[in-house]
């Protein structure tokens, strides 16, 4: 169908063809209600959601990718996520699971890895967790203070560089159920949890 | 009857032998009250010792179908010096050239040609051929990756040329704007084709992301090349920004950034409403595709760079030393993420070929009109040393074979009278 191309942000999460993509349904409106909560960035009301392995993918310069279930890409995902990287797109994956020894995470490194490289460990000092708020590192979530999954707390994010800046910013955080609530809820919190997730859209757009 | 006749005839015979001595004696003995001494760019450099010990009252004068070489002209602006008068006619083309080592890191040496329109000029440099062009409407421009020494062009039998610029020193460019991928893009090009950036984009109220600079923001012909605006945000920094341009600062005017109304006092037209063509999601999308703010209501120095059906998509101008150029598309990353094979490439060069035609280069070009290199600009050097153009040569007195067959030919016309009026009457 034909249609206009919008100039505002859009919240894009990626669909791919293994896996449960859409594990964190709640989480691409409370972004985008956090987005325009704190700043002056245009941003369309509703998330859109595309295909890896279309070449549509490539209007979304950032992309949300999770799940809990093993993730093995296609040719043409594997072949767009590098177009994707090489022309500047930030990917963001967060790992639903929490949990290093899960399949995701086995997995879907080993997918980044193949498709663009290595992943490494991002310093806590990178400009992305000063870009808008001011962090020390990467916010802790929840579940990993719970116990959840691994037991662990991630000390560092990890990421794909890319002429200097991120290509693929990893999470085994689990973002995607520590924001995975509506946003109305946010006037139970002391604290908005989803503020990295600005410094995160805020360092896409201008880094 | 007889009587008549015979006073015709004598006075032919008279007449033609007092024309015949006449010419005889002002052989021998030339006058220079009238005479004119007229030479065409053929034959003028051999004539210039002659002219040079000729009486001063001699004029002098050329007839050209090219502009001589500059050390003729030279020599005859000499000659008007010292007494003569010195006058020229014809129509040499109007041709002229200017050479520019670009402002970008990439190199690169801008060569831009000016000719009547429909002549093919031919540009060289001392390794040989570079291209040719056919001039459209006013001139042409080349981008050479290296020239090796001067440049010279050629137009028919006009010969003109421009000595090698020194090197352009790259600055660095700053972007102004909200947080936005047509901003976040611009940069990610220009750094990858090697601009130092600055980067100053709004995210909130009183909050900007600044890459590349600590402390305010300085705007100084020094140190920054151009500005690049992606929206109207560029209005907090109208006053600096306005006097950079005016001290000869590059300024890109880019998507909406004109319709601020301080910006609009140094943009080159005003901007229609955005065009936005419809797209299938499947559309590989190029330059333009997605459509751009029409550039309408030029102004009168201001000059359409690229028209497509829709309208003016960028236009520029000069606003006191510096150039401004408006750039009706906002969403050219698009072009870049979803564009064809090369398309990232590609998106770097033009932006960066964008930025390097208003930057501020800083150093000497090395020929611009106007700045006393007589190759570059032939004729309108050749104006400036020796006057405009006569229609012809001056009149006067004898001034050249034409005149003196009018007399051989009168002498003739009076010989044969004289020698048919007494045929007529049965004398021999």
């Amino acid at each position: 169908m034909k249609s206009f191309l919008s100039a505002e942000f859009v919240f894009a999460t990626v669909q791919y063809e293994s896996g449960d993509w859409d594990s964190a349904q709640l989480v691409p409106p409370n972004i985008i209600d956090t987005i325009a909560r704190y700043t002056e960035i245009i941003v369309a009301p509703t998330g859109v959601v595309v295909a890896l392995a279309e070449d549509r993918m490539l209007r979304f310069p950032l992309l949300y990718l999770t799940g809990h279930l093993p993730v093995r890409f296609n040719d043409a995902e594997r072949r767009n996520l590098k177009r994707f990287v090489d022309r500047g797109g930030m990917l963001f994956v967060d790992d639903h699971n929490h949990d290093v020894d899960g399949v995701f995470h086995k997995t879907a490194t080993e997918e980044i890895a193949r498709a663009v490289g290595p992943l490494i460990d991002l310093p806590n000092d990178h400009p992305l967790y000063s870009a808008f708020f001011k962090f020390d590192g990467p916010p802790t979530t929840s579940h990993e203070l719970n116990g959840w999954g691994d037991n662990l707390v991630h000390k560092n994010l990890q990421a794909v560089m890319h002429n200097g800046r991120i290509g693929v910013l990893y999470s085994s955080k689990d973002y995607s159920s520590e924001w995975g609530y509506h946003p109305d809820n946010k006037r139970f919190q002391s604290v908005d949890n989803t503020r990295f997730a600005v410094n995160i859209v805020v360092y896409a757009l201008t880094a | 009857m007889r009587l008549p006749r015979r006073r015709f005839e004598q006075g032919c015979r008279v007449g033609a032998f007092a024309l015949l001595g006449w010419l005889i004696g002002t052989s021998v003995f030339p006058s220079t009250s009238h005479r004119v001494e007229v030479a065409r760019a053929s034959d003028v450099a051999g004539r210039l010792a002659s002219w040079t010990r000729s009486a001063a009252s001699i004029p002098l004068h050329g007839e050209f179908s090219v502009t001589p070489e500059p050390w003729i002209v030279d020599w005859m602006r000499a000659l008007a010096r010292s007494g003569h008068a010195v006058s020229w006619s014809g129509k040499p083309p109007a041709v002229a050239i200017s050479v520019r080592a670009m402002p970008d890191p990439g190199g690169g040496t801008q060569i831009d040609v000016a000719a009547p329109p429909g002549t093919r000029v031919a540009v060289r440099d001392e390794a040989g051929l570079i291209d040719s062009v056919r001039v459209v409407r006013l001139g042409a421009r080349l981008v050479s990756p290296a020239v090796v020494g001067g440049v010279t062009a050629s137009a028919g039998d006009q010969h003109f040329g421009a000595a090698p610029p020194d090197s352009a020193t790259v600055k660095s460019v700053v972007v102004i704007g909200q947080a936005s991928w047509e901003g976040k893009f611009i940069v990610s090009a220009l750094e990858e084709r090697g601009w130092p950036v600055i980067a100053r984009f709004s995210v909130a109220p009183g909050v900007e992301v600044t890459q590349g600079m600590s402390g305010g923001l300085v705007l100084d012909t020094s140190t920054v090349a151009a500005v690049v605006a992606t929206d109207t945000t560029i209005a907090r920094y109208s006053d600096a920004v306005s006097r950079f341009v005016r001290e000869g600062g590059g300024l890109v005017l880019a998507g909406p950034s004109s319709a601020a109304r301080s910006m609009a006092l140094l943009a080159p037209g005003t901007l229609e409403a955005r065009y936005r063509p419809t797209m299938e999601p499947s559309d590989t999308i190029a330059l333009g595709a997605t459509g751009f703010y029409p550039v309408t209501a030029l102004k009168s120095d201001g000059i359409a760079i690229e028209q497509r059906p829709a309208g003016i998509a960028m236009a520029a101008r000069r606003v006191g030393a510096g150039r401004v150029m408006q750039v009706g598309y906002d969403d050219s990353w698009r072009w870049r993420m979803a564009g064809g094979s090369g398309s990232a490439a590609a998106h770097r060069e033009w932006w960066s070929g964008v930025v390097a035609s208003v930057a501020f280069a800083g150093g000497t070009p090395g020929a611009q009109l106007g700045s006393g290199n007589e190759a570059s600009a032939p004729l309108a050097w050749m104006v400036d040393r020796l006057g405009a153009a006569r229609i012809g040569p001056p009149t006067g007195g004898s001034h050249g074979p034409f005149d003196r067959r009018i007399f051989i030919m009168l002498i003739m016309i009076l010989l044969l009278s004289e020698w048919a009026s007494r045929r007529l009457r049965g004398l021999r």
